[in-house]
């Protein structure tokens, strides 16, 4: 006899929340995507504000070893549904917060346009090694 | 499984028409070299360099660090996976150039990481200041990917450092080491008094410039497993990590891990070593949950005592370090953490992105916010314009005169969570 197997797979739908525009050209059609114009800490309080209300964090909001230092590019991906709130979420967002702090920020102002490009690259590789997930 | 290191200590490095070891001294052929490296045509110009401890050398920004070793008796070749078929390698007889490194260097992303003083106070903060090494610069061929670069890169680092193995394949070693691990089964019989300790071993793997390979096999891909510690003798895993430079840990590191070595030490005597479980750290925080749930499973089932956690980079992998460790803990298994430290550059900060009241034993490899100076150097190997944008290092942290001030992680392995180097805090 054969048995057939009824495969469900589980898969949470995404949001990504970033500032990077290398990634919403890439995936603003495929995921529901909020584009902060602005900094790293945007991102950050972006997502936390986004926690608060139920959403799930599913990538490390401190992803990838590139320090607040020195890369100005943030992306992060939530649930896009929102439930109880995730008090896991909630903590690990604090604390990149607080870790985001104890970086010096001052070396970012000067960065030219091929560094810049390297770190949206960094970003989004980053981002994409979660994103098929 | 057994395996024997044969160490032919090196005291010198020169070049010369002929590659070969003599009398302590590691002769290279320079063209040689060369022209190996330029076999791969993503590579346009290729130049080699020699720097040895004590001279007024800064190489920058390395990107890998790696160990000449050739494997001599046994299955398999070093790198396996990578330059080598996919054999399992770790038994036999392995035959090591001790006191030689092969470093890398290049450009592949705008910012850089990775000092390597031979001299002065930067010396003191990596161990590859007391290496003889042989640094390869290579420039890509216009318009190359920064992936193919990379790979480009790292893979021109292992051919170099296996041609240079090979000059030690027929030569008597001054000094030979064995390591061996039983079967579990075995183990137990033969140490059913001692305590049972495995070695959590965390691989960092998040994508470009993030990456760790075992057995040729991106480290992101692999569920946690188990593997002999003498497999990692013979290069089964292999740097691709270019962030972090304090904390990452180079593809010397790994051949020459410190908590495998000591481990092995205390083995029969204080403890009986079961082997090592190697894991990732991944972006996804399922991907975390699975990997420590994997690695705890592992622990239990290994029916160890105690392990030693060692972590690779900073920021998210704090999180795996402690995922690895509550869940671990929670099947009544001791662990001792061996992490880094951001306290900012007064140390007063919080240390760790992440913290647990089960992580109570923590050894820690130094703060990487500190701040340095580096006087300047006589000569530059690599690219030294890359400084001001160096991690760590911020606006004006090149001074006109070459010299430096930049934070501690600016450094080669000078904060490494494997313990390899002397950094600590009580």
């Amino acid at each position: 006899m054969i048995l057939l197997t009824a495969l469900i797979i589980i898969r949470v739908k995404k949001m990504i929340i970033t500032n990077n525009d290398w990634v919403l050209k890439k995936y603003g059609d495929k995921f529901n995507i909020v584009y902060v114009d602005g900094t790293f800490k945007d991102v950050l309080i972006t997502v936390r504000d986004k926690l608060h209300l139920g959403h799930e964090l599913l990538t490390h909001p401190l992803g990838g070893s590139v320090k607040p230092s020195e890369t100005p590019y943030k992306s992060i991906l939530i649930s896009d549904e929102k439930n109880n709130i995730n008090f896991n979420s909630v903590y690990m967002i604090e604390n990149a917060i607080i870790t985001y702090h104890k970086f010096n920020k001052e070396k970012l102002k000067y960065l030219d346009e091929k560094r810049i490009e390297d770190l949206k690259l960094i970003d989004l590789t980053v981002l994409e090694s979660a994103l098929n997930k | 499984m057994k395996l024997e290191l044969g160490y032919i200590h090196i005291k010198d490095i020169q070049f010369s028409d002929v590659s070969k070891v003599e009398n302590g001294i590691l002769y290279v052929n320079k063209e040689e070299v060369k022209a190996l490296i330029l076999e791969d045509q993503n590579f346009q110009k290729a130049d080699v360099d020699l720097a040895k401890p004590g001279e007024s050398v800064r190489i920058m920004p390395v990107k890998d660090v790696i160990e000449p070793r050739v494997k001599v008796e046994g299955p398999g070749g070093v790198f396996p996976g990578m330059i080598n078929k996919v054999e399992t390698v770790g038994s036999g007889k392995t035959h090591v150039l001790k006191g030689a490194a092969v470093v890398t260097t290049g450009k592949i992303v705008g910012f850089q990481e990775g000092i390597i003083d031979m001299s002065g106070p930067g010396a003191e903060y990596t161990p590859f200041s007391k290496l003889n090494n042989l640094v390869i610069v290579c420039e890509p061929v216009e318009g190359l990917k920064q992936h193919e670069h990379e790979k480009a890169l790292r893979f021109a680092g292992y051919k170099v450092a296996a041609y240079l193995g090979e000059l030690a394949r027929n030569l008597t070693p001054d000094e030979v080491e064995v390591f061996e691990t039983p079967t579990l089964t075995e183990g137990l019989k033969m140490y059913p008094d001692l305590p049972r300790v495995a070695y959590v071993e965390m691989l960092q793997s998040q994508g470009l410039l993030h990456d760790t390979y075992v057995y040729g096999v991106d480290a992101k891909q692999i569920l946690p497993t188990m593997i002999y510690p003498t497999e990692v003798m013979d290069g089964a895993i292999v740097s691709g990590n270019c962030v972090s430079a304090c904390d990452k840990n180079t593809t010397y590191h790994h051949l020459n891990n410190p908590v495998i070595h000591e481990l092995y030490k205390e083995h029969g005597k204080t403890l009986n070593f079961v082997g090592v479980i190697i894991t990732n750290e991944n972006v996804y925080l399922a991907d975390k949950e699975r990997s420590s749930n994997w690695s705890a499973k592992l622990a239990e089932f290994f029916g160890v005592d105690g392990v030693i956690v060692s972590e690779e980079g900073f920021g998210n992998p704090d999180t795996d370090l402690i995922m690895n460790c509550k869940k671990i803990e929670a099947k009544g298994i001791k662990t001792v953490l061996i992490t880094d430290e951001y306290a900012g550059r007064d140390g007063t900060s919080q240390s760790l992105a992440d913290a647990d009241p089960s992580a109570n034993a923590v050894v820690s490899g130094g703060n990487a916010n500190e701040i340095i100076e580096l006087p300047p150097m006589e000569k530059l190997i690599g690219h030294v314009e890359v400084a001001d944008v160096i991690a760590g290092g911020f606006d004006g942290s090149l001074h006109e005169d070459g010299s430096i001030t930049a934070e501690l992680q600016v450094i080669t392995g000078a904060t490494n969570e494997m313990g390899f180097n002397t950094l600590s805090a009580r």
